[in-house]
């Protein structure tokens, strides 16, 4: 037991130094020696002197045995600018902290007209400057710096010896790896290994009866992380030279149920737009599965927006999750409070308020009567929707739940232009007239339920928003708090409070999406805004300013195209494209029994890194022969994954070559056959927008502040992602690398034979994007802030006149709008930087689709739907609640991430992560605080520690991620005749997604994901629990 | 003042004599080469992300595990049954009275004029008993040097007109450093503009504090000696096995 004697009060964390020094005393006290090394100095001890200092006059001096640098973090997804401080004798990295330039890490940011000088008294303590202008790192973002120099790297080329995951190695020369992973041949003594020069065959057809799944090529995919700023440069190899389709990042098993339910709102499932609260103006905040100053992204930005709102500003708050999070703070009252919700029922809530709304007339119909971009812009509105657009909901005609179109009333066009953008939609004006959208005079109806008679015949319509309205009133308000637990009363209380703000309310979702219910959830969720019309305004629900465009046509030189250039082809591994194009579906068809498919389909989701491998593993829809993991780790994310394919990964003959580009072995890549050593956050180029929540424009670069310590190529670069794809271009003698591989608009040409080559005239193009050029940096600011070691590559590389404006976008770090220019010229309520696509509560592609399983058509609106399996059978009917009376939920910490582990400093902090659980249920349970438990779910057991937590939902265990590893330090490998430190801490804890669930409704038996969006299952998990 | 832009002007014009007799620190007291530092945390703006916990363990090199300050976290559930988080950010109050000192057989840990509390670690054997001393439980003996080991406030970034390392990457912008001496300070106006609203850890130990905290949660004020700490301390590693 270890909980207050008052019992109501839960040590939650941080308290470990301060009980560590105080039982360290008593052992001192009987006699126990401790340390013997004399600190350095007599009072500042081990810390290094400063790295400048500033007088009361504020002239700074600098500390010439130290280097200050800005360069962007790596640390989470958020990249954000960080200012890195560097012992010049040894190059290890002393400590980090914010880049002031950047508005990811200071607000307000500094302008990039202050010299480097300026910046470095602006952290200082003179007049304030450092606290006002406070520029941060997170917790996790100083103690990663800890990684570079982490016994587990990977430095140098190794080849697996013995079998796969077999936890050895041997380091094999540049040269050989090249040579074996492009010719392949009888590598490991287990028979012929196809290598990625056969692999690239662009022309044969993977099966010639299938034409549609492409050439043999796709059955090589590329799995990576998160763009870090060099995912442009990979793609250029592998899909734009070597020609695969199939290259897929983490967000399925990231956040990709709210992106798709975004994605769904602003009508794009592929690139799946998305805003975020103006959190610096907004009065009230609905976060949803997401809360600023936990995790989430940008992680620390929104923690210093809303900390500072909520004490300083206006702004009040309610997160609603099934676990209590830092979001919390009992000293700031009222104005931030927890919301307990069951997990997977946010839609449930969602529709409450949105019928809440429409009950009470709370909708911003003004905003939602407008039907086109000027016409909203003439009345005073910034955004637009499809409210008011119309739907056919006339059974079985050949339109049915798909917009009409000007096309369907008899508009001639061509063929292929047909219900593509310029194919208008129709509305009816205030008369009850049919009105093309984009030729509304005036704003148009927003309820329509009516038959028009179109050629002829009667066709029933309704608009978006009755269709958005009528699923809002399939359940009372009892029904949907019942459904999500939260009190009908509460529910109304959340959609008065919303609807109480004028513009600057809003509702914001992310990884707590993540549930077998996610899509629609997020889209019912994000609707809300829609309905109050918050959407680019100031205060409201906002976009992302973007970046500059480094590898874009470009002012400089053009870095998106070069001769030979392949244009991808066929059908993805994801199988994200509509089953019904497929020979499957015409076969099955033709045999009258067209569903269910061999496994599902996702018309509406992106690239699904979640699909790719148990289908490229199954053979469906066909084979991967090769697999590159870069950065990726898939096995520990996806929940499910690892007990799904593990055994099959470890087979060759199943993928016949598998390589990994990484800094570290994780849980994936231990199956690789070769690892490449890959640069590591400070060591790497790059160049990298905010994700989101910056409104105005902001690009952080990425430039090797320290050198990389991976071993050199015969070149002497460093081996890393670049040197490895240019070598094997040129191995295999692929277009778009070596020479004259790059040109200008002058029709000159360049080479790319090193990561210069690209990053450098990437910054170029940077640099003279927009009204003007950025000014030159001065001597004095290439000194300051370390750019003086690359002076000679910037000289070689590029055009003189490019040289001071590429080192002053390195020397601060980036390129940054002004922060005053998040607002609108013409009008100071409106975002300068605003989203321009129209807001769809009714989305025909995803109306108009079916289930591939059960051939049932999806529902194109926001939507309250149970969580439920692939073919839509609710989870609880396979897994009832007297079985498996817990639901597991995942969350993260604000140190913990899936690759920060061996950041051994939090660990002293942070050691584990016991199970939390409710003191209801530990009662129920019979268990006490510490107690070792085992938990089960139809996908496996774990044993772990539980925590009686009174700051979660009954009913729900949470298990923190970024724990439970077998890999990253926690299983030490053989490296030639070097064996690994053995380091426990790294092992600590356990990991929800060995536990995560196979669908039985899937015909493959692959793991759970929701089924519009395919992103991996991990929330409202079924399991039970017992003392161990 | 970005923060708190006039309204902290006004205030502090306004509330100037309650706060200074409040402080027993002299009005007329602006001398810059006379310092006085110290720390305000308002807990309002704390989101418990423990960056100054890591930027602290980074600028000091601490040994792994032993920490200098801490944001100690808390689940409290009210009378009402509803639950919320607490945070305490805690470091060495660098006391005006500080009960660390007597106890110091070698007079290792002294505290200078201009308010911070150090150690000598040429002088300090680690007995320890300035650990046991301090009601904050703020010292412990570096399993490193085996010398007594605090917050300095990092004393060696002060004198080099910089920000102590928790301050400088405070995420909320909790923690606020300065000089009470000077009544422009930031910190002298946020006491200023708190108006005697401000809390100091355990005031009936007698020790003065000088790291003031807004929002101090009242069932948290006893709860930071040693003893209760680690009762209440969750550490699955290494307990409740």
């Amino acid at each position: 037991m270890k909980i207050s004697k008052r019992r109501q009060v839960l040590a939650l964390g941080g308290l470990a130094a301060f009980a560590a020094g105080y039982s360290e005393t008593a052992g001192r006290m009987v006699g126990k020696l401790l340390g013997h090394d004399a600190p350095k100095h007599k009072t500042a001890g081990e810390a290094p002197a400063p790295e400048f200092r500033v007088d009361r006059q504020g002239k700074l001096e600098i500390n010439t045995a130290q280097q200050v640098s800005y360069t962007t973090c790596l640390g989470c997804t958020t990249m954000c600018g960080v200012r890195v401080r560097i012992d010049r004798a040894s190059g290890k990295v002393l400590r980090v902290s914010g880049n002031p330039y950047s508005p990811l890490s200071t607000d307000p940011h500094l302008p990039m007209k202050a010299s480097v000088r300026d910046s470095f008294i602006a952290i200082s303590a003179l007049n304030g400057k450092g606290l006002d202008g406070r520029s941060t790192a997170c917790g996790r973002g100083n103690a990663v710096a800890q990684q570079i120099d982490s016994p587990y790297r990977v430095l140098t080329p190794m080849k697996r010896v013995g079998s796969r995951n077999s936890g050895q190695w041997e380091p094999i020369s540049f040269e050989q790896l090249v040579k074996e992973v492009v010719n392949g041949g009888n590598l490991f003594g287990e028979g012929n290994v196809e290598g990625l020069g056969a692999l690239r065959d662009l022309t044969t057809p993977i099966d010639s009866k299938q034409p549609a799944l492409g050439p043999r090529v796709n059955q090589v995919a590329v799995l990576s992380s998160v763009n870090d700023g060099r995912e442009n440069f990979a793609r250029r190899f592998f899909q734009q030279s070597y020609g695969t389709l199939n290259f897929i990042g983490h967000g399925s098993y990231c956040g990709g149920s709210y992106r798709s339910g975004s994605g769904a709102l602003f009508g794009d499932m592929k690139s799946m737009p998305h805003c975020k609260p103006d959190f610096a103006n907004a009065e009230f905040v609905l976060f949803v599965g997401t809360a600023p100053g936990q995790a989430g992204n940008p992680f620390k930005r929104q923690g210093t927006l809303v900390a500072k709102a909520r004490t300083d500003g206006k702004l009040s708050y309610v997160v609603v999750d099934p676990v209590l999070t830092h979001a919390d703070n009992r000293a700031s009252g009222d104005r931030g409070r927890w919301l307990p919700i069951k997990p997977g029922t946010d839609g449930a809530m969602a529709m409450a308020i949105i019928r809440w709304l429409f009950e009470n007339e709370r909708i911003d119909s003004k905003f939602l009567s407008f039907p086109n971009a000027a016409l909203a812009k003439q009345n005073g509105e910034p955004s637009f929707s499809n409210a008011s657009h119309l739907v056919v909901v006339e059974a079985k005609h050949p339109r049915e739940r798909r917009m009409l179109r000007a096309s369907d009333m008899g508009v001639e066009m061509p063929e292929e232009l047909r219900y593509k953008e310029t194919d208008a939609f129709v509305c009816l004006d205030q008369s009850g007239k049919p009105v093309f959208h984009d030729q509304a005079a005036g704003p148009a109806e927003i309820f329509v339920d009516t038959v028009l008679t179109i050629g002829g015949k009667e066709v029933q319509v309704k608009s978006s928003l009755q269709l958005l309205r009528e699923e809002a009133m399939r359940l009372e308000l009892p029904a949907y708090a019942e459904a999500c637990g939260i009190p009908a009363e509460t529910l109304a209380g959340l959609a008065k409070e919303l609807s109480s703000h004028g513009k600057k309310a809003s509702v914001i979702a992310h990884g707590g999406m993540m549930s077998g219910s996610g899509f629609y959830n997020a889209y019912a969720l994000l609707s809300i805004n829609a309905l109050l019309g918050n959407i680019n305004w100031k205060g409201g629900f906002v976009a992302n300013g973007g970046g500059f465009k480094d590898n874009g046509e470009g002012p400089r030189y053009k870095l998106d195209g070069f001769p030979g250039m392949v244009k991808t082809s066929g059908t993805p591994l994801g199988r994200n494209v509509p089953y019904e194009k497929t020979a499957e579906f015409a076969t099955r068809k033709a045999d009258n029994k067209p569903y269910p498919a061999t496994a599902p389909w996702f018309p509406n989701a992106p690239g699904l890194t979640t699909e790719l491998l148990p289908g490229g593993l199954n053979g469906y829809p066909y084979a991967l022969k090769a697999l590159i993991l870069w950065s990726s780790n898939p096995l520990y994310g996806i929940a499910g994954l690892h007990n799904k394919i593990a055994k099959d990964l470890a087979d060759p003959k199943k993928i016949g070559l598998i390589i990994s580009v990484d800094p570290f072995i994780n849980e994936s890549n231990a199956f690789a056959d070769y690892i490449v050593p890959d640069s590591l956050m400070y060591e790497s180029w790059g160049w990298v927008a905010a994700w989101n929540g910056v409104p105005t424009k902001a690009m952080s670069a990425r430039w090797p502040v320290i050198e990389p310590q991976a071993a050199k190529t015969p070149e002497g670069k460093a081996i890393g992602m670049e040197t490895f794809f240019i070598a094997l271009a040129k191995a295999m003698k692929l277009p778009g690398f070596g020479e004259n591989a790059i040109s200008d608009p002058d029709g000159n040409t360049y080479a790319l034979n090193t990561p210069e080559d690209w990053y450098l005239r990437g910054g170029a193009n940077i640099a003279w994007l927009g009204k003007e050029p950025v000014a030159d940096a001065t001597e004095e600011d290439i000194i300051l802030s370390g750019v003086e070691r690359l002076r000679p590559l910037l000289e070689k590389t590029l055009k003189p006149e490019e040289v001071a404006k590429v080192a002053f976008l390195l020397s601060r770090g980036g390129r940054y709008q002004p922060g005053k220019d998040a607002y609108d010229e013409e009008d100071p309520r409106w975002m300068r930087n605003p989203i321009k696509s129209m807001t769809h509560l009714w989305n025909e592609n995803v109306g108009a689709s079916k289930n591939s399983l059960s051939g049932k058509r999806n529902n194109g609106c926001g939507s309250w739907i149970e969580p439920a399996f692939a073919d839509g059978t609710p989870m609880r009917k396979v897994y009832p609640a007297d079985k498996w009376p817990l639901q597991l939920v995942s969350y993260k910490s604000a140190l913990q991430n899936p690759y920060s582990i061996g950041a051994t400093r939090l660990l002293g902090l942070h050691p584990e992560n016991p199970v939390l659980i409710h003191p209801d249920d530990a009662r129920r349970l019979h268990v006490e605080m510490g107690d070792l438990v085992e938990i089960s779910t139809p996908g496996g057991s774990l044993k772990a520690r539980i925590m009686v937590h009174a700051g979660i939902t009954p009913g729900v265990a949470a298990i923190e991620h970024g724990f439970g590893h077998r890999e990253l330090g926690a299983r030490a490998h053989r490296i030639g005749r070097t064996q690994q430190p053995q380091d426990k801490r790294l092992a600590a804890g356990v990991n929800l997604n060995d536990i995560g669930l196979l669908d039985p409704t899937r015909p493959d038996k692959s793991p759970w994901v929701d089924a519009i969006s395919g992103a991996s299952v991990r929330n409202g998990l079924p399991a039970k629990m017992q003392r161990a | 003042m970005n923060a708190q832009p006039d309204l902290s002007r006004r205030a502090f014009f306004t509330a100037l004599p309650a706060v200074t007799a409040g402080l027993a620190v002299p009005a007329h007291a602006a001398d810059e080469a006379n310092p006085h530092w110290s720390m305000l945390i308002d807990t309002r703006r704390c989101i418990a992300c423990q960056a100054c916990t890591m930027a602290c363990s980074m600028e000091n090199v601490s040994p792994e595990g032993q920490f200098r300050t801490v944001v100690a976290t808390y689940a409290i559930t009210d009378q009402a049954g509803k639950t919320g988080l607490a945070v305490l950010p805690r470091l060495c109050n660098h006391c005006e009275e500080p009960p660390c000192i007597p106890v110091c057989p070698v007079g290792a840990t002294f505290k200078r004029p201009d308010g911070i509390v150090l150690v000598d670690g040429d002088r300090c054997v680690g007995c320890a008993y300035c650990v046991q001393a301090c009601p904050y439980d703020a010292r412990f003996v570096n399993h490193h040097t085996g010398k007594a080991d605090k917050c300095t406030f990092c004393s060696h970034r002060v004198e080099a007109g910089l920000l102590p390392a928790c301050v400088e990457t405070c995420v909320g912008g909790a923690r606020i450093f300065g000089d009470l001496n000077n009544p422009q300070s930031d910190i002298s106006r946020r006491l200023a503009a708190a108006e005697g609203k401000t809390s100091v850890l355990k005031p009936e130990a007698g020790t003065t504090p000088r790291v003031f905290y807004i929002g101090l949660e009242k069932q948290l004020d006893g709860r930071v000696d040693g003893d209760s700490t680690a009762d209440m301390m969750w550490r699955p590693a290494t307990q409740g096995a």
